[in-house]
């Protein structure tokens, strides 16, 4: 394929005078086919509340992608969601962690840790996931009208 | 079905279906197409077991309006299975004990057709797979480019800090907890909610029995911790509220 452009250009060069060349080279790069106009914006869901948690407010980033294509004026928009984050202060104290000295025979008995290593996924009781949606749903919904 | 849109092998996709945020991350490179029809599947089960959809076959069933013989195989068998596991369970885990008469099979559905999804996934050939629906997952593979999947424990009171982590290649993770609003796990035998424990975690080759069992075993109280001991195939991590964590010899903790 790129042997066959680099022979047709090579003929078309050949063909015209050096400067027309050029000149028709140059109209063609500056006459382009399709306008791209790409835009990010953030959106804040509605606040849910949680039991224990406090508030939870999702924060996503959506990119716009509006692609005119020139000859037909056609428009065609694209919205990727390209980040999802749940920012929260937590409105409870920590309790003192213990150990209980009764232990079962059959488990292995640990304090409570609270850890902040990376994960893939986090496995838990559905409460932040419904007040999670929720919040989440009302910024897609925003991002859908945007 | 929206995508994030990230720096990591294959592509993660997050859509809500039966109330749930349900999210599926493949590290391989797959056709967009495959995504879909997971995603299709469960708004398929939505269709045929919500109990807020009036036509569903559970709505009618509950309403006497559809009779159990000329429900669909699949309802009947996930109403069989629920039945299966009251028995296991001691009746700690009861479809039909929120009210008398009708069954709200919601709680082993979620793992199910997240057990059924996985199957979909192997047959497309998926290697390296996470179906997440509401914090309860299957993982399979790794989580490209690491070893394996790792899988935090929800802390039940600090909500950015995890209790533990679970490290896999192939396994059920399901987490039934009191600390969060959005669960009603209650005693069936004393219909009131249990106390003296934050959450269960189970994991094992089936999603579906998973839950099934961190909800009974949330439902016993002080006395789940000992009971899933018990089990075969499958491992627990209890956290009581007074701040101790008990696991079973077997549970799979990363390092």
């Amino acid at each position: 394929m790129r042997k066959f452009i680099t022979l047709v250009l090579g003929v078309t060069a050949l063909a015209l005078p050096i400067v027309d060349a050029f000149a028709a080279a140059k109209a063609q790069a500056t006459v382009p086919k399709k306008k791209v106009i790409t835009v990010s914006k953030t959106f804040t869901g509605a606040i849910a509340q949680t039991d224990r948690w406090g508030d939870m407010q999702v924060r996503i980033v959506v990119r716009k992608t509006t692609t005119i294509v020139i000859k037909t004026k056609k428009k065609t928009v694209t919205r990727k969601l390209i980040s999802v984050k749940a920012p929260v202060s937590p409105n409870h104290t920590d309790r003192s962690i213990y150990i209980n000295e009764q232990a079962l025979p059959t488990l292995i008995q640990e304090a409570l840790q609270a850890q902040s290593s990376g994960v893939d996924m986090v496995s838990g009781a559905t409460d932040s996931s419904i007040a999670f949606q929720t919040s989440l749903q009302s910024a897609i919904l925003q991002a859908k009208a945007w | 079905m929206p995508r994030v849109d990230d720096r990591l092998p294959g592509g993660r996709w997050v859509e809500q279906i039966m109330g749930l945020p349900i999210l599926v991350d493949v590290r391989d490179d797959v056709d967009e197409d495959q995504v879909s029809e997971l995603f299709d599947w469960f708004r398929h089960v939505d269709r045929a077991f919500s109990t807020y959809i009036d036509d569903s076959e559970i709505s009618r069933l509950n309403r006497g309006e559809l009779d159990l013989d000329d429900a669909d195989p699949e309802v009947c068998s996930v109403l069989a299975r629920c039945d299966e596991l009251r028995e296991e369970t001691d009746g700690y885990f009861d479809v039909r004990a929120a009210a008398a008469e009708t069954i709200d099979p919601s709680g082993l559905v979620k793992g199910w057709s997240v057990d059924r999804a996985a199957l979909i996934a192997e047959r497309h050939g998926w290697r390296n797979y996470a179906i997440n629906a509401g914090g309860d997952m299957r993982l399979h593979g790794s989580a490209l480019p690491d070893a394996s999947w790792r899988v935090g424990i929800q802390h039940p009171t600090l909500r950015q800090k995890i209790a533990g982590v679970v490290r896999t290649n192939d396994l059920a993770v399901a987490t039934s907890g009191n600390y969060a609003r959005g669960e009603h796990v209650f005693d069936p035998h004393t219909h009131q909610p249990p106390t003296g424990v934050f959450s269960v975690t189970i994991t094992g080759p089936v999603l579906a029995t998973a839950d099934a069992y961190a909800t009974a075993a949330l439902a016993m109280g002080t006395a789940g911790s000992a009971w899933t001991a018990r089990l075969a195939s499958y491992e627990a991590m209890t956290i009581l509220a007074d701040e101790t964590v008990l696991f079973t010899p077997g549970f799979p903790r990363a390092a």
